[in-house]
């Protein structure tokens, strides 16, 4: 078996391939271009999304992890589409041209790739959802989540307002999960036409964000084959759904518990995972939105079973550590091993399921995604 | 009317690895729309969901610095050469 981690930076991607976990083939591909996302097909095809200020997004292609070729096309809105008032304040600062005085919606970002039910979906920045059905030669948007009434008014986060999570349902072609910041979490039951947000239970951003569209959720994960079961990290806290998102409950037994900007206390972070033969579930909180670095200095997995206690695993991280990991960079192969990669640039790998890590890469840009593959 | 056309690094994997091109035109525009036919990947890469060359492309021309949207003014000749940059930040 060869486990694959496709690691996103904003200098080109990753590629760590190793046949027993131990000894790990390094490659650095798409030099130049910021990767943030990665998929694979069922057919093997993995996909990567790239998006650079000047000259937009794309997806490159390999069926084998060494050669890659761009498609021709990428999700795009339509000219006539109108863009989030707040997110270009965000992003104008490198909109040189001035473009986004016009109005105009635009994709400055693929947050995430994502397979499912033999379609590829795209998360992207300004927020909205695409799906290619023929392996991204073409695009489409769902409309029924871009179009959606009071979206103009979502406030985004400080990275702009991004679609970067979305997750499937294996039993139900017609349910899917997409998480927005700072909107919080969508649910389709329907094939995409309509959405509801799905935040009941889950802290708002701030106490005077909106009630059902003001969650700055960070990431969600579940096992899509019993999806109804789902976490999620959320700026105000670790939260768990038994109802497919219906109603969330915080559960933040045994995590460190930071004190935010605004006085809220909770565990903070960004990235969450899954393994899905054992079902446990990973966070790695920072302290709090002030410093976004581990308590204490100290690098430490959380784990947990159920969601109902966490545990630290630290052998094998350091104790001196001031750095971040961010929303996409958690992963797990399916296998029993689980990656993760620092805002520093180093990439960490746990074969026992956290309970020792080693250090698998270092010395790589800031890292904004991983992704592990198991052939 | 026949020029060359140097692409920016970046944009070199998605040629085939060429770092220059002939292409047809008698304006800026035109060459990037002849080279867009030519190579349909670079096509995202120079123009945006409205169709405008993308805002922050830069070209240099005969000693000149030429932004997007004067591209489609800009005149050229035969044999003229064209280098496709980008707006740069930082110092």
């Amino acid at each position: 078996m060869e486990i694959a981690l496709i690691v996103g930076t904003p200098k080109g991607a990753a590629v760590l391939k190793s046949k027993d976990g131990s000894n790990w083939a390094h490659d650095f591909v798409l030099r130049g271009w910021p990767v943030t996302a990665s998929a694979r097909d069922d057919a093997g095809r993995t996909y990567v999304a790239v998006n650079s200020p000047n000259y937009g997004v794309a997806l490159f292609a390999s069926d084998d992890l060494n050669a890659w070729k761009q498609l021709e096309a990428a999700p795009r809105y339509r000219p006539e589409d109108r863009g989030n008032p707040e997110h270009h304040r965000l992003v104008a600062k490198e909109d040189f041209g001035g473009i986004l005085k016009g109005g105009g919606r635009f994709v400055d970002q693929i947050w995430n790739l994502h397979f499912a039910h033999g379609a590829l979906w795209a998360g992207v920045s300004e927020a909205g959802l695409f799906v290619s059905r023929d392996r991204g030669a073409s695009w489409a948007p769902i409309d029924g989540f871009n179009e959606q009434p009071g979206r103009e008014s979502w406030a985004p986060g400080f990275g702009g307002l991004g679609a970067h999570t979305i997750l499937s349902d294996a039993n139900n072609p017609n349910r899917m999960w997409v998480g927005v910041s700072a909107a919080g979490l969508f649910r389709t039951d329907d094939g995409g036409k309509t959405w509801a947000p799905k935040n009941k239970g889950v802290n708002p951003a701030v106490d005077s964000a909106p009630a059902t569209t003001g969650q700055c959720v960070h990431s969600v994960t579940h096992d899509p084959r019993n999806a109804s079961v789902m976490f999620r990290q959320e700026h105000r806290g670790v939260h768990k759904s038994l109802d497919g998102g219906d109603s969330w409950q915080v559960m933040e037994d045994g995590l460190p518990i930071a004190e935010l900007s605004d006085g809220h206390h909770c565990s903070f972070g960004f990235a969450s995972g899954m393994d899905l033969k054992s079902g446990n579930v990973f966070v790695v909180p920072l302290d709090g939105d002030n410093f976004r670095f581990p308590k204490g200095g100290q690098l430490a997995v959380y784990r947990s079973g159920n969601g109902t206690d966490w545990e630290a695993k630290t052998k094998g991280l350091p104790a001196d550590c001031y750095t971040a990991v961010l929303r996409g960079s958690l992963s797990a192969d399916q296998k029993g091993g689980v990656y993760f990669g620092t805002a520093s640039g180093v990439i960490y790998g746990s074969d026992d399921l956290g309970e020792s890590w080693r250090e698998i890469a270092s010395g790589l840009p800031r890292i904004m995604s991983v992704e592990a593959y198991s052939a | 009317m026949s020029v060359r056309v140097q692409l920016p690094p970046l944009l070199r994997p998605v040629s085939g690895g060429l770092r220059t091109l002939e292409a047809e035109g008698s304006s800026i525009a035109a060459v990037l729309a002849d080279i867009a036919k030519k190579h349909p990947p670079l096509a995202l890469h120079f123009f945006d969901e409205a169709g405008a060359i993308r805002h922050n492309i830069v070209f240099l021309h005969d000693g000149a610095m030429i932004r997007a949207k004067e591209a489609a003014a800009r005149q050229l000749k035969d044999g003229d050469e064209v280098v496709i940059t980008n707006a740069l930040a930082g110092g």
